[in-house]
């Protein structure tokens, strides 16, 4: 297993590499520069280009693609456009609210959407089933800034049990969290759901009722451990659709995260701080997708890495 | 167990259910009884919980350096703890501030300042004419800040004596006095050490910096060395909140004390409820649509005011800023200074299709509208179009992401393909000047400036160039009348009309100013214990 990991890690290099030329590509394609957004408005043509140089982008673009790698290289990602910070100063903490959001909401759904599809398969084709399945299906469907608003005028300005958003404190996470986790819940449910009712057919299920064990034990220890390989490949996928999923909640909540930044930069064709985050969103990917794979073998040990 | 779990998921699903059907009906009548609870406490008593003023803007804080600040948010905080040498006043009046007096000499070239003495600032270095000049000096090194663009402007700053500097000019420029309260005096000592002012502050101001959290708020505190009035409030913290019902709600429960901008849509309903007092204020936003003159139909004179004669002003504030919006009659607001009141373009259609059956337009062309992506912009647009097809002029409105269009606005004239252009324009200034140069002055055509009419007018031109060579108050006046009156007659925009600022707090907020530009005066900020 560490050599699959070894040889994983050295064939992400070439890939960064190929992933950093189109993402440079790619940005300074779009129409629109950052040194409009940084001069005043009434500044002259010549401001803007005397600026434009000062910041090297009348520079060929290879040429400022170099640039950017020797800075990289020597762990510098440069400074932002629009506030002049270091990216490595404004980083840090954009990732750090963006990951705990991700992680409760993670804990959200799969805690919920386990639950609900455990319930679901168990309780085939009766009152909780139709009923987990109908909060699953809303669970994908309902807009999430949608219903980051419902819940803030629920449990914010009605009941005054929650703050509006801010991660100050735990309960500040609540609302967020739980509006973010909610479409992956509903995806987890389904799949929980479908893949407890095959191992809940298995023979191995069949001959450990038949041994007398509790239903619950069967359903947990034998049933559901089986079902968590799909539960994990699902939560894997869908941790990308949190991150961009992130964008809307952050907005709603005031979170100062990863997804708000990101379409901050972009209004602001805040060249660096984009290539920054979308370079942490291909590594952080990679890194998923490496886990996912470590966990298979972990979940079942039949798995083998080659 | 099993069976709680259900029910408890069923209640919140039913509980989510009726909020999203009724929230409106829910807020109204303030149903909860804890609402009900801290809606009485808020309007009964209209005090505050504490002491900690939180303003919510709906935008992030772009720069701390008081030398560096294009936006009114970043303004704002720096105001309350940078100072400069004049100011403006709640009439927009200029006055002193850490200048005691002030004279222009003859010359027009010339402006002596008189130093308050006995300042300090917040690190403790005396406040002098030594500071003046290395404040000068950094503006004018460094070329990426925005006061660059200002101090290049001056010859020189000269020490008289420790507490007296003269600005020399380069050229005269009667708006030099209002861009010189843009000019805040930052700790030579700090300049020096290359301090950081993202992370801490050195101004003379009323508040000290205390925190910074990048994209979420910043915190500053009484300054209790200050030489003025002190600050009453403990702390002040500006909050960023994009979005608008969050904004709100923050205000409901009392997170935020403050919030800018109101949205207008919300603001009437929002009126009174939970403890809370909307207000308007007039901006120094004109709003207007540009209508380039080059275009063969748009450049005869008769069919740019058929078009004006084509907008029902007063519907378009009421369907637009639901209300929120003043009448404009020129070409900048009536919060900037010599401003001429004209005519009115008053709305009425036989005049509007008689002009266009004279200028040899019966039955109209088409144009396209270009304008930002924002709702309420792609609206203001919608509403042109609407009422610009009511005398067969057919417009094709194309909503653009802003930074795209910005890029499309400031291509040269050759390959500009711009033909209306729906955007507003205000100069933080309040200058005259300021308000008409970039986007009216024929120098100014992209891709040197924003004058998207492409109006040429010598006429015009030469009088704004005399008036900013003047420092007599009536030769501005009658020259910047006349100026005004040309661009009114020749109609190279839509004159649509002027923003109101709307924002809202809570009843126990107090002395709270808030400027045409948006910006905020806290200097007198008070929560009622």
């Amino acid at each position: 297993m560490g050599r699959y990991v070894v040889k994983r890690i050295l064939s992400v290099i070439p890939l960064l590499f190929v992933i950093s030329i189109l993402i440079f590509a790619f940005i300074h394609l779009i129409p629109g520069d950052p040194v409009r957004k940084m001069l005043p408005k009434e500044a002259t043509n010549e401001e803007y280009l005397a600026l434009k140089e000062e910041l090297g982008l009348n520079e060929p673009l290879p040429v400022q693609y170099l640039d950017y790698m020797k800075g990289i290289f020597q762990g510098d990602f440069g400074e932002s456009y629009k506030n002049g910070l270091p990216i490595r100063e404004i980083l840090p903490d954009r990732m750090a609210a963006t990951l705990k959001l991700t992680f409760a909401g993670i804990v959200w759904a799969v805690v919920l959407g386990t639950l609900i599809g455990i319930l679901s398969a168990v309780k085939r084709g009766k009152f909780l089933d139709y009923l987990g399945m109908v909060i699953a299906t809303s669970g994908i469907s309902v807009p999430s800034f949608w219903l980051g608003l419902i819940l803030i005028q629920i449990f914010a300005v009605e009941l005054g049990w929650l703050p509006t958003g801010q991660l100050d404190s735990w309960k500040g996470y609540i609302l967020p969290s739980l509006t973010l986790g909610c479409s992956i819940m509903g995806t987890l449910a389904r799949y929980s759901r479908s893949s407890m009712l095959e191992t809940l057919q298995d023979d191995y299920v069949r001959t450990a009722r038949a041994k007398g064990q509790r239903e619950s034990l069967v359903v947990l220890r034998h049933a559901f451990r089986n079902s968590l390989v799909q539960v994990v490949t699902v939560v894997g996928l869908q941790i990308g659709g949190l991150l961009a999923g992130s964008v809307l909640v952050e907005t709603v909540f005031s979170i100062p995260g990863l997804g708000r930044l990101m379409v901050d930069s972009i209004e602001f064709r805040d060249y660096k701080v984009i290539q920054a985050l979308l370079m942490f969103f291909a590594v952080e990917y990679i890194t998923i997708n490496l886990i996912v794979d470590l966990l298979y073998g972990v979940l079942n040990p039949k798995i083998r890495y080659d | 167990m099993n069976k709680r779990i259900p029910a408890l998921v069923l209640a919140a699903v039913m509980a989510m259910s009726a909020a999203g059907c009724g929230s409106k009906t829910a807020t109204d009548n303030t149903n909860s009884t804890d609402a009900t609870a801290n809606t009485d406490t808020a309007q009964n008593t209209a005090t505050a919980a504490d002491n900690d003023l939180v303003i919510a803007f709906n935008t992030d804080v772009q720069s701390l350096d008081p030398h560096n600040t294009t936006d009114t948010l970043s303004i704002s905080i720096s105001n309350t703890m940078y100072e400069s040498l004049i100011t403006f006043d709640e009439n927009q009046n200029i006055v002193p501030l850490l200048a005691e007096s002030y004279k222009a000499e003859d010359d027009n070239l010339t402006y002596t300042f008189t130093l308050r003495q006995g300042i300090k600032f917040s690190d403790g270095t005396d406040f002098n004419a030594d500071a003046v000049i290395a404040n000068y000096e950094r503006c004018l090194a460094d070329t990426t800040l925005r006061q660059n663009s200002n101090v290049k402007k001056w010859e020189s700053v000269t020490k008289v004596d420790d507490y007296t500097v003269a600005v020399k000019l380069l050229t005269p420029d009667s708006s030099f006095l209002n861009r010189f309260t843009q000019f805040d005096m930052i700790s030579p000592t700090a300049l020096e050490n290359g301090v950081d002012l993202n992370k801490e502050s050195a101004g003379t101001g009323q508040y000290v910096f205390k925190e910074h959290v990048e994209g979420d708020h910043v915190t500053v505190v009484p300054n209790t060395e200050y030489w003025g009035t002190k600050a009453t409030v403990d702390s002040l913290t500006f909050r960023a909140v994009p979005e608008d019902g969050s904004r709100i709600a923050m205000l409901q429960t009392g997170e935020a004390d403050f919030i800018h901008p109101m949205p207008v849509i919300q603001a009437q309903e929002m009126d009174g409820q939970d403890g809370i007092v909307v207000e308007r204020t007039p901006s120094n936003i004109m709003r207007y649509v540009t209508l380039n003159t080059t275009v063969p139909e748009l450049s005869d004179k008769r069919v740019r005011q058929a078009m004006n004669y084509a907008i029902d002003k007063e519907a378009y504030a009421q369907v637009v800023f639901n209300g929120f919006c003043e009448e404009v009659l020129s070409c900048f607001p009536s919060t900037v200074s010599y401003y001429a009141e004209q005519t009115p373009y008053t709305y009425d259609l036989e005049k509007a299709k008689e002009l266009m059956t004279e200028a040899g337009y019966p039955d109209g062309f088409s144009l396209t509208l270009w304008g930002d992506n924002m709702t309420i912009e792609q609206t203001g647009m919608q509403f042109i179009a609407q009422q610009l097809g009511q005398i067969g002029i057919q417009v094709e409105v194309v909503p653009m992401e802003p930074t795209t269009l910005s890029e499309m606005i400031y291509m040269p004239e050759e390959e500009n393909d711009v033909q209306m252009w729906y955007v507003n324009w205000s100069a933080g200034s309040f200058d005259a000047d300021g308000s008409m140069r970039s986007i009216l002055h024929s120098d100014n055509v992209p891709p040197t400036s924003a004058n998207t009419a492409f109006f040429r007018n010598e006429e015009f031109d030469t009088l704004i160039d005399n008036a900013k060579l003047t420092t007599d108050t009536q030769e501005l006046t009658d020259l910047y009348a006349q100026a005004q009156a040309i661009v009114w007659d020749e109609c190279p925009w839509l004159f649509l009309g002027n923003d109101d600022l709307v924002f809202a707090h809570k009843s126990y907020v107090d002395g709270i100013v808030m400027a045409p530009d948006g910006s905020l005066d806290v200097t007198n900020a008070t929560l009622a214990q």
